[in-house]
């Protein structure tokens, strides 16, 4: 420590202070990477979308989003709990429906249609959409997600898990 | 010394913590004198597992099981985890029994190292604490009844007896009562106090250096 030999040769001390390490080392490999893969083994984990039933397309009127609220069964961990979708549906025809995600692209609260200003406005940080889900103003980067849906029966259906 | 260990010692002075923690002379002993060691270290694995287990861990009757259940059988490493947090608790009580057996047969607890004996002793106890605070946690039919009966064994304390029982339980039965304070002493106050002696443990083992083992005829 205080004095370097100048021969080459590894001596006891170095020997020692050489395999304590390269042992810790090995011991602690052996506690991260258990570690490691115990805190994120819940997040690799692949959520299944199935469709989900929504309501009948019956009650829903030209250009007035109408929200469809549904929850379905989900296991997290070890809790079997309800996951709660809700999405607005919309229809400028009465044929073609189109389902928009309420939740908002910037952070993630939740938006609602406002009758009076024709927008989905988010409460977070005032931002809006149209109808379609484009930006009118605010922070959001991109539009409101569109959800994939099917027709069957008069009932909607929407792809989500 | 490196550049980065001069960068550090001048800014730090960690060159003299190093040399007295790590460099101290020691006398010739042999591997008996590696069990206080050997219990650091299981003691080491018992927090690092610990907190890994109160990522997922629920102190509540209707979860605790299921959340135990789910890190044994679901997680990666799941049960590698508990089972380090399982057997250590097991092997701690056995090495700290170990040690406690060689400090007094060697009379390593004499003169100048009562303190460090003392301390030893408390933190023997803080031990069999942790196991028995540790054992209730997974809610099974085997907590449950260890606990009722270990519970029980208190209660025959004369005079307090019942009401030991009372508080050890938070209340009459077992139940979430006794389930939220047997966590809670288990990863908060067990801990809080074996650092403090553990602490002041190790400094006395610094300060005083450990003992030569006897010669004989002395």
């Amino acid at each position: 420590m205080t004095s370097k030999t100048e021969t080459p040769q590894v001596d006891r001390r170095n020997f020692f202070q050489i395999a304590i390490s390269a042992i810790g080392g090995i011991i602690a490999t052996g506690y991260a990477i258990p570690a490691i893969g115990y805190v994120i083994s819940p997040a690799l984990e692949e959520e299944t979308a199935g469709w989900i039933q929504l309501g009948s397309v019956g009650n829903i009127p030209l250009n007035t989003p109408v929200l469809f609220k549904t929850k379905v069964t989900q296991k997290t961990g070890w809790v079997t709990g309800y996951k709660e979708f809700a999405v607005y549906v919309t229809t400028d025809d009465g044929e073609n429906y189109k389902a928009i995600s309420n939740v908002c692209t910037h952070l993630g609260c939740h938006v609602r249609w406002d009758e009076d200003q024709e927008a989905y406005i988010c409460p977070c940080h005032d931002a809006a959409f149209d109808i379609n889900g484009q930006v009118l103003h605010g922070p959001p980067p991109r539009p409101l997600d569109e959800m994939n849906i099917r027709i069957e029966d008069g009932n909607i259906f929407m792809l989500g898990g | 010394m490196s550049d980065k260990g001069a960068w550090l010692e001048e800014r730090a002075g960690w060159k003299a913590i190093w040399e007295t923690v790590f460099l101290r002379k020691i006398p010739k002993v042999n591997w008996f004198y590696t069990l206080g060691s050997a219990s650091l270290v299981v003691c080491i694995n018992q927090g690092i597992t610990g907190i890994l287990l109160t990522f997922y861990y629920v102190p509540s009757p209707d979860q605790a099981w299921a959340s135990v259940n789910y890190i044994t059988n679901e997680l990666a490493f799941g049960g590698f985890i508990r089972g380090m947090h399982h057997w250590g608790s097991s092997l701690l009580v056995i090495l700290v029994v170990l040690h406690m057996v060689r400090v007094f047969i060697m009379g390593a607890f004499k003169y100048p190292r009562e303190i460090t004996w003392i301390t030893g002793v408390v933190l023997l106890l803080l031990t069999l604490g942790f196991g028995f605070t540790g054992y209730l946690l997974p809610w099974d039919q085997k907590a449950y009844w260890a606990t009722t009966v270990g519970t029980r064994i208190a209660s025959v304390t004369p005079v307090i007896g019942d009401f030991l029982l009372k508080v050890m339980r938070g209340g009459e039965g077992l139940s979430v009562l006794t389930l939220t304070r047997f966590y809670g002493v288990h990863v908060w106050v067990l801990p809080a106090i074996l650092l403090i002696f553990l602490g002041v443990h190790l400094y006395l083992i610094i300060r005083n250096g450990i003992s030569a083992p006897p010669k004989k005829g002395n």
